[in-house]
């Protein structure tokens, strides 16, 4: 009886995570989405043991090159900064390096944008050189491409869902 | 392919775009015609004054006291503000629906028009275009009118025209026309001519995917097309058709954007996509 009333008081919530933003989450029945990614990547990072996950959503591969913007006022909207702050925000609520499990969704590009115009692309080498530093693997990565991608992580379960116009979701 | 009388004959069922709008952006795109004529036009139109009152009142702007007439607005503001609001105001209603065959929800196509024409905006005054500012704005936020017509002829068509993008290396824009016969360029252009647009603005929304070698040299229409692609490389509701336009190089080293320059005016977009969100709340 008292594990039903439990349920019933355990309503389930959405949480959006708009680029240049990153949110982190132990809310057993919360869902993190970040909706409509291009070139930038969404990250999403869930620790099983420590039941604590979250997503960053970065638009641009080096804080050092966006003229004008301050990163110490936007650290999420850069690989560099965004995924330094996001592992360490990550470790201070529990999370092990051992346990994470990284899936990552973006890095689009437009149709011909190569070269040094291919944001998408410098973004997954910034974010693998970032990650390299930490000793952290990929466990699933949907990148590249000309297509929009929306990625879920729902923090109970720790699954990811990655959603492409026109193809099945990827359910990891 | 469809028979593209169907898809023509939609453009008489769109409720056109009010005739003040319309004298409005003429003014605004001369850069000979003085402020005060403006003025004088919104001055004229009632319910228009009060949309404009009410907007410029609302706390989005927190003016410290409260604005009764369209100089008062003016002068607070600035008519480059007010221009920017009302052309917003008289094309909201259209563009705020869900779109099928895009894929986008309520209001996605509405956040993709405005966040484009502030970055066009933005990109006029970097690229020495500022004298043709109100042209710009409009030209972006007007630019995928087409696609209004179109969402429902690409929903039908979809697996097809999906086929052509994603396994033959068609752009979006390239695989409507294959297979529709028609893209949402050249019937956002139909759309145009017949609610009496200039032809500068015309000619922008025939060209913005610059898929014509001769818009390439053309710098509004690039600076347009500029500010379509960062939209869709940061995702700003981007549907069914994503990424899937071609890239010119070229034209970006014509104008002089470099790849340090690209990053920038993401990063500034970024920074100011709060504020945007806040301003889609008063339409």
């Amino acid at each position: 009886m008292e594990r039903d009333q439990g349920k019933a008081n355990a309503v389930s919530s959405v949480t959006a995570v708009n680029f240049s933003e990153m949110k982190i989450s132990s809310n057993p029945v919360e869902t993190l989405v970040a909706f409509s990614i291009g070139s930038g990547i969404a990250m999403a990072i869930h620790d099983p043991v420590g039941g604590v996950g979250g997503i960053l959503n970065f638009i641009l591969p080096d804080s050092t090159k966006a003229n004008g913007t301050n990163p110490a006022k936007a650290p999420f909207m850069f690989a560099d900064t965004g995924i330094t702050a996001f592992l360490k925000a990550l470790f201070e609520q529990g999370a092990k390096a051992e346990n994470l499990k990284v899936v990552i969704a973006g890095g689009a590009h437009i149709m011909d944008q190569t070269g040094v115009f291919n944001i998408g692309q410098k973004n997954l080498e910034a974010l693998k050189t970032c990650l390299d530093g930490y000793d952290v693997k990929i466990h699933h990565e949907s990148s590249g491409g000309t297509q929009s991608r929306t990625i879920s992580l729902e923090i109970g379960s720790g699954r990811s869902i990655i959603k492409t116009f026109g193809e099945e979701e990827e359910k990891v | 392919m469809t028979n593209l009388n169907d898809i023509v004959e939609q453009i008489n069922l769109l409720a056109p775009i009010p005739a003040i709008a319309t004298q409005i952006m003429t003014k605004a795109e001369d850069p000979d015609s003085s402020l005060s004529e403006i003025a004088d036009l919104i001055i004229k139109d009632p319910a228009l004054t009060a949309n404009l009152l009410k907007i410029c009142n609302s706390a989005y702007f927190g003016l410290p006291r409260k604005v009764e007439s369209v100089k008062g607005a003016v002068a607070w503001l600035g008519l480059d503000q007010i221009v920017e609001l009302v052309l917003t105001n008289s094309v909201s209603g259209k563009f705020n629906k869900g779109l099928e065959g895009y894929g986008l929800g309520e209001g996605e196509l509405w956040r993709h028009a405005v966040t484009s024409a502030h970055v066009a905006k933005s990109l006029a005054h970097r690229y020495g275009a500022s004298q043709n500012k109100h042209l710009i704005y409009t030209a972006a936020l007007l630019k995928d009118i087409g696609k209004l017509i179109l969402g429902r002829f690409v929903a039908f068509s979809f697996e097809k025209i999906n086929i052509l993008v994603h396994s033959q290396g068609y752009s979006f824009n390239d695989a409507e026309k294959n297979v529709i016969g028609m893209n949402h360029e050249e019937l956002g252009a139909m759309v145009g001519e017949k609610w009496s647009f200039s032809e500068k603005l015309i000619y922008i929304i025939r060209h913005h995917h610059l898929t014509d070698e001769s818009a390439r040299q053309d710098l509004e229409t690039t600076l347009i097309y500029l500010a379509d692609i960062i939209c869709m490389m940061m995702g700003i509701c981007s549907g069914t058709d994503g990424l899937s336009y071609r890239f010119y190089s070229d034209v970006l080293k014509r104008i002089n954007v470099s790849e340090k320059d690209l990053q920038a005016i993401i990063a500034e977009t970024s920074e100011n996509q709060q504020k945007i969100e806040h301003l889609l709340k008063l339409f």
